[in-house]
């Protein structure tokens, strides 16, 4: 009777794979990263036909109550990632996706562990890895190449619509307001009067979509496995919508993402950046579309302190990273507040 | 933001519950139980900042009295929560602008971030370590 999670995901793994013989982990890891699911990597090994066989794999589980509640879907993530195997987009490849909760409690997915690093670009030793991959001059492109191959994807040939299209003109901006507004809704002990300031700001001004693209959401590194200094996968599948494109770019710009460092994403010099992506994309950037959406930014990044700090105030969590954003609240509304001018 | 006596409270379960057990070597899980029992003192020693609800309420009541005179007494939405109240009132003047007019609506809004950038000062003096 498998009692351990490596002993469950091995006689799960051996259900699937019926012709493996003497099928063992190694390796098992459960990271600590990802605060919306548990995700573990591992080394699987088997014979088949006497040869034998070993597989890096990564599986992502469903907590139960993750920091976006109700707005993550682990099977729609599995979609995902599935409708972008034949595309030029660089993702992991997946294998099963299992719904039942006999197995380890929740739902999950197994997919390929791609083989690269993602260095952590808030640590110092993340932001010098990034600031000396800069100066070579490979990863910038790679990432500004990875996230035009995103938005120049036929999104409706892949079938990814359905994850819902937005309607013309304001409607996908409003549809991302809403979705975020839901999550402070769950998550609020007190009101926000300053949050509530931002979101009226937000629902008002809300630009016009020029263009619909698959959109990662949370493009930014950090979010990328990297290899010999190229993008070898996008990662984080959680928040990817059919919406501007102007969304993701407006992520790569913010400062939410770079923290003091001069480049954009700690990786990449904003000239650089916009010129490559708009000849890539055949785009052009709207800046001031942009600082919309880096405000919206702004607002989910408070959702999502208040979803976390929630979690944990709830009894749900007791893990003190949660309890620790209840002090990033004013901060990022502080960002917000400078942003309006205020 | 969360209580600070709560917040003690659950660091102190993680030191003695989660952190120090993990710990093999005797010095440093030494260190982990005596953190815990030191964080029981201070946690008798901490009191909550007066000093910002008392700001945060002048704030608030100077914002609701300026607004009555602002928007030429017009009756402003009430809650028994003052800070309730201004995100009742804030959503209320997004929803009026047309009736209230560009300038009318202006001024309130410059005057009702005028407060919100106050109360956002108070938070901060907690959460951006800058006092």
């Amino acid at each position: 009777m498998a009692e351990t999670a490596q002993e469950k995901i091995a006689a799960y793994l051996q259900g699937k794979l019926p012709q493996a013989k003497d099928l063992t982990l190694t390796q098992f890891t459960q990271t600590a990263g990802g605060w919306s699911h548990e995700i573990y990597t591992f080394y699987a090994h088997w014979r088949e036909d006497t040869q034998p066989v070993t597989r890096a794999l990564c599986l992502r589980k469903d907590p139960g109550v993750g920091l976006l509640r109700n707005l993550s879907d682990l099977k729609e993530q599995y979609r995902v990632l599935r409708a972008l195997e034949p595309t030029p987009v660089p993702t992991p490849k997946v294998y099963w996706y299992e719904e039942d909760p006999a197995t380890l409690g929740g739902p999950f997915f197994v997919m390929e562990k791609v083989e690269g690093e993602v260095p952590n670009p808030w640590s110092k030793v993340g932001k010098q890895y990034y600031a000396e991959a800069a100066k070579r001059g490979q990863l910038p492109r790679s990432f500004v190449e990875a996230l035009a191959a995103l938005h120049n994807l036929d999104w409706r040939a892949a079938g990814l619509d359905f994850l819902g299209v937005p309607g013309p003109g304001t409607d996908f901006a409003l549809r991302e307001v809403g979705k975020w507004e839901s999550l402070i809704q769950q998550s609020l002990r007190k009101p926000e009067p300053v949050l509530t300031e931002v979101l009226m700001w937000l629902k008002v001004n809300a630009p016009k979509t020029q263009r619909l693209a698959f959109v990662h959401g949370a493009y930014r590194t950090g979010n990328l496995i990297v290899k010999d200094d190229a993008v070898a996968a996008i990662i984080d599948w959680e928040l990817q919508v059919i919406g501007d494109p102007m969304y993701d770019v407006a992520y790569v710009l913010s400062d939410l993402n770079r923290e003091g460092s001069p480049l954009l994403s700690c990786v990449v010099e904003r000239e650089f950046f916009l010129d490559h992506y708009q000849r890539l994309t055949g785009l052009t950037v709207d800046l001031e579309v942009c600082r919309y959406y880096e405000i919206l930014y702004m607002m989910r990044s408070t959702a999502f302190w208040l979803s976390a700090s929630g979690l944990f105030a709830e009894g749900k969590n007791k893990d003190l990273r949660l309890a620790r954003t209840t002090y990033s609240v004013p901060v990022v509304l502080d960002m917000a507040a400078k942003a309006l001018g205020f | 933001m969360l209580a600070a006596h709560r917040l003690l409270g659950e660091i102190i379960a993680s030191l003695r519950n989660v952190i120090a057990p993990a710990i093999p070597d005797p010095y440093p899980k030494a260190q982990a139980y005596m953190a815990a029992v030191i964080l029981e003192f201070i946690c008798q020693q901490v009191e909550e900042r007066h000093d910002i609800a008392r700001e945060k309420e002048r704030t608030l009541n100077g914002l609701f009295n300026d607004l009555s005179a602002v928007l030429a007494g017009t009756e402003l939405p009430e809650s028994n929560d003052p800070e309730a109240r201004l995100c009742r009132l804030i959503e209320w003047l997004y929803a009026e602008k047309e009736r209230f007019g560009p300038e009318a609506f202006a001024a309130a809004n410059r005057r009702v971030r005028e407060a919100l950038r106050q109360l956002l000062d108070q938070e901060l003096k907690v959460a951006g370590k800058s006092e």
